[in-house]
């Protein structure tokens, strides 16, 4: 027997702010957290990237010091969570953690304040889950640029099919380090301003850092939000290039819509990180898809590209579109700048809205497609 | 000319991992992308980071790279005349 | 809870220096013999003409290696092969070569080559590229192998797939000091039961 499994809450911690509504109250208003930083610790050049500030949340935890920076960021989510929802830590509760890269920021500096050993991602799960005292240890899971989206489908699988677990908590995040940002400059990834996706003249991406939840349930509650199709793909194409016939996300909105049925969408949370050929790879993706018309857009411009996060926080900021029957612009986007059309928000709209797509994709040629729905 | 052409060539093959080429398998005009080495673009960012090291050349428009990636005759030629 | 019966049909291990393919030994060499030298020697008893392992970072390259001798055994891959796989240490033989690059005193530099290794999962998109598989992949980083984790996720994907159950899965512990990988194919057919006793026993067993 399957279950239908949903979502009855969610958390978001970003540069613009801690709380979901908040933060989709800041896109709301336009509020753009990319900035020009000039950071010797991250990069010897001036980059354009989303930060959060330090010490205004770090005493909002117990025992904050035992904590490396993003540990905390992790712990305030999910004791958010935890709180507002009364979530029991027992053995029916799946703990799900998505990081592209951890505690990385420890490895090679010789400034940092934790020794390297916790720069492994299993040191972050076991700090965090010590913290709560989770009966079952906390899984986390890796997979670049999809991580976050892929997490929910995980745990959405595991609720499906039965089993021990009865509700799941899934929790995504990464920071700013000079790791990532040396790796995307040398790929020369990094746009130099605040990021246009889709836009013709967008020039690359810009690195944020979040951290974003959602609590999965097979019970619905008022409120709850869907989860009525998945579909995953490899372009098995390429490590680094997008696939230019968008042959792997092509593949996985298909399967995804398939399992979703007849639900008609009405917007998609694209990946949109503004390089030239991600987003190019998309809008083919989205018109053989048949979603040339849909409305689309991508957050990377108010979030930058949160990696880990990204897959969750911009589901959770969708998610509140639905709630609040309100279409959020893609934020720099003026020119369409694919060669096959896509139809971007360029304007705040009030309508009513029942199901989206969210759609990531990353390094290692993964795509990961995401159908949500009004119960 | 013809020694920087062979240092390219042997600084390629190491750069690379071309394991399975020596020196002497690369012509001066084989094609290094595309039907000729089969180089793909991780590989070309790796060139433009060899040409910033070795030789205090930077590369910041990936279309010029095209060009003076074409072949190691291309890049020898480059380097001769931008090297600092 | 339903009954799943889904089988084993090959797998692999690679241990210390020692490559086996269900149970035998396709290549040992000696405990000291560096592991990219090791994996070069896998590479060529394969005889297979692929250059790009070489650009391969050390957990890709074990991993392309005994995908390739388990699909020897097992047949052709489907291409919609699910892929799950999980380790301790991520890719830490990348990571650490990356945060060597761009913290050392001397002309620190990022490689875009080493970067890009710097996730798990680029595994996956390898051996997808190779065997052309355009299917699902999931990277998880556990502390220790954990059976009881993959077993019931494993068989719940395979639910998932329409028919033709088939997947990829295993640990796949990979650093230059130790080398501690169980990789295998699960389909509808083997003498083997998929199930998390015998994966802790052959996990077990294998490990002499």
């Amino acid at each position: 027997m399957k279950h239908d499994v949903y979502i009855i809450g969610d958390e978001a911690i970003s540069p613009l702010g801690i709380g979901s509504e908040l933060n989709f109250q800041r896109l709301r208003n336009n509020d753009r957290a990319i900035v020009p930083i000039m950071d010797t610790h991250l990069c010897d050049h001036t980059i354009y990237a989303a930060r959060i500030d330090e010490g205004y949340w770090s005493h909002l935890i117990n025992d904050a010091p035992h904590y490396t920076r993003l540990e905390r960021l992790f712990i305030l989510a999910l004791q958010r969570l935890i709180n507002r929802h009364d979530i029991p830590v027992d053995g029916e509760t799946l703990v799900i953690l998505s990081t592209t890269k951890g505690n990385v920021s420890l490895l090679g500096d010789p400034r940092a304040a934790f020794p390297e050993q916790r720069a492994r991602i299993p040191a972050m799960a076991a700090a965090i889950g010590r913290y709560f005292g989770f009966e079952n240890q906390p899984i986390p899971i890796s997979n670049a640029c999809i991580s976050g989206s892929l997490a929910i489908s995980v745990a959405r699988r595991l609720l499906r099919y039965g089993g021990k677990y009865k509700r799941a908590v899934v929790v995504g995040g990464d920071e700013l380090s000079k790791f990532i940002v040396s790796g995307f400059d040398a790929f020369q990834a990094l746009a130099d301003g605040p990021c246009r996706p889709f836009d013709r003249d967008r020039k690359g991406l810009n690195l944020g850092e979040a951290v974003a939840g959602v609590y999965l349930s097979t019970v619905p509650v008022a409120g709850a939000v869907k989860i009525s199709g998945v579909g995953s793909s490899n372009d098995a194409n390429h490590i680094s290039g997008p696939s230019r016939t968008g042959e792997g996300l092509y593949l996985s909105i298909r399967e995804a819509m398939d399992e979703a049925g007849d639900v008609a969408l009405d917007f998609i949370s694209a990946h949109g990180t503004a390089t030239v050929y991600n987003d190019e790879m998309e809008a083919i993706a989205f018109q053989r898809c048949g979603l040339s018309a849909v409305p689309a857009h991508s957050l990377k411009g108010y979030f930058g590209h949160t990696l880990g996060a990204s897959g969750l926080l911009e589901t959770v900021m969708a998610i509140h579109s639905l709630k609040n029957s309100e279409l959020v612009p893609s934020a720099g986007f003026a020119h369409q700048g694919t060669s096959q059309p896509v139809n971007i928000i360029t304007q705040p709209t009030q309508r009513p809205l029942n199901a989206f797509l969210k759609t990531a994709s990353g390094f290692g040629g993964c795509n990961i497609a995401t159908i949500f729905q009004n119960v | 000319m013809s020694e920087l052409t062979q240092e390219l060539k042997a600084k390629i093959i190491a750069q690379l991992n071309l394991e399975d080429l020596t020196v002497a398998d690369l012509d001066d005009n084989t094609p290094l992308f595309g039907d000729g080495l089969g180089l793909d673009s991780i590989d070309a960012l790796e060139l433009i980071v060899m040409l910033d090291k070795s030789y205090g050349i930077k590369l910041s428009d990936p279309k010029e790279g095209r060009k003076v990636f074409e072949t190691i005759q291309t890049m020898a030629d480059f380097i001769e005349a931008n090297r600092t | 809870m339903e009954l799943h019966n889904y089988r084993i049909t090959a797998f692999c291990t690679i241990r210390g220096r020692s490559i086996r393919v269900n149970g035998k030994e396709f290549l040992g060499a000696d405990p000291s013999t560096p592991l990219g030298d090791f994996l070069k020697l896998a590479y060529r008893k394969l005889a297979i003409d692929y250059p790009k392992f070489h650009k391969m970072d050390g957990l890709c390259k074990a991993i392309f290696i005994a995908t390739e001798l388990i699909a020897r055994e097992s047949g052709r891959y489907k291409h919609h092969t699910a892929l799950i796989f999980a380790n301790r240490s991520s890719s830490y033989i990348s990571d650490a070569r990356h945060a060597h690059d761009i913290f050392r005193a001397d002309n620190p530099v990022a490689s875009p080559a080493t970067f890009v290794y710097t996730l798990p999962n680029i595994a996956m998109g390898e051996i997808s590229i190779r065997h052309q598989l355009q299917s699902e992949n999931v990277f998880f980083i556990f502390d220790r192998y954990l059976p009881e984790f993959l077993v019931p996720y494993a068989n719940a994907t395979l639910d998932n797939q329409q028919a033709d159950a088939s997947a990829l899965c295993g640990w796949t512990e990979i650093t230059e000091g130790q080398c501690d990988l169980l990789l295998y194919h699960i389909g509808t057919s083997g003498s083997q039961t998929h199930s998390i006793e015998y994966l802790k026993r052959l996990y077990n067993e294998e490990d002499e």
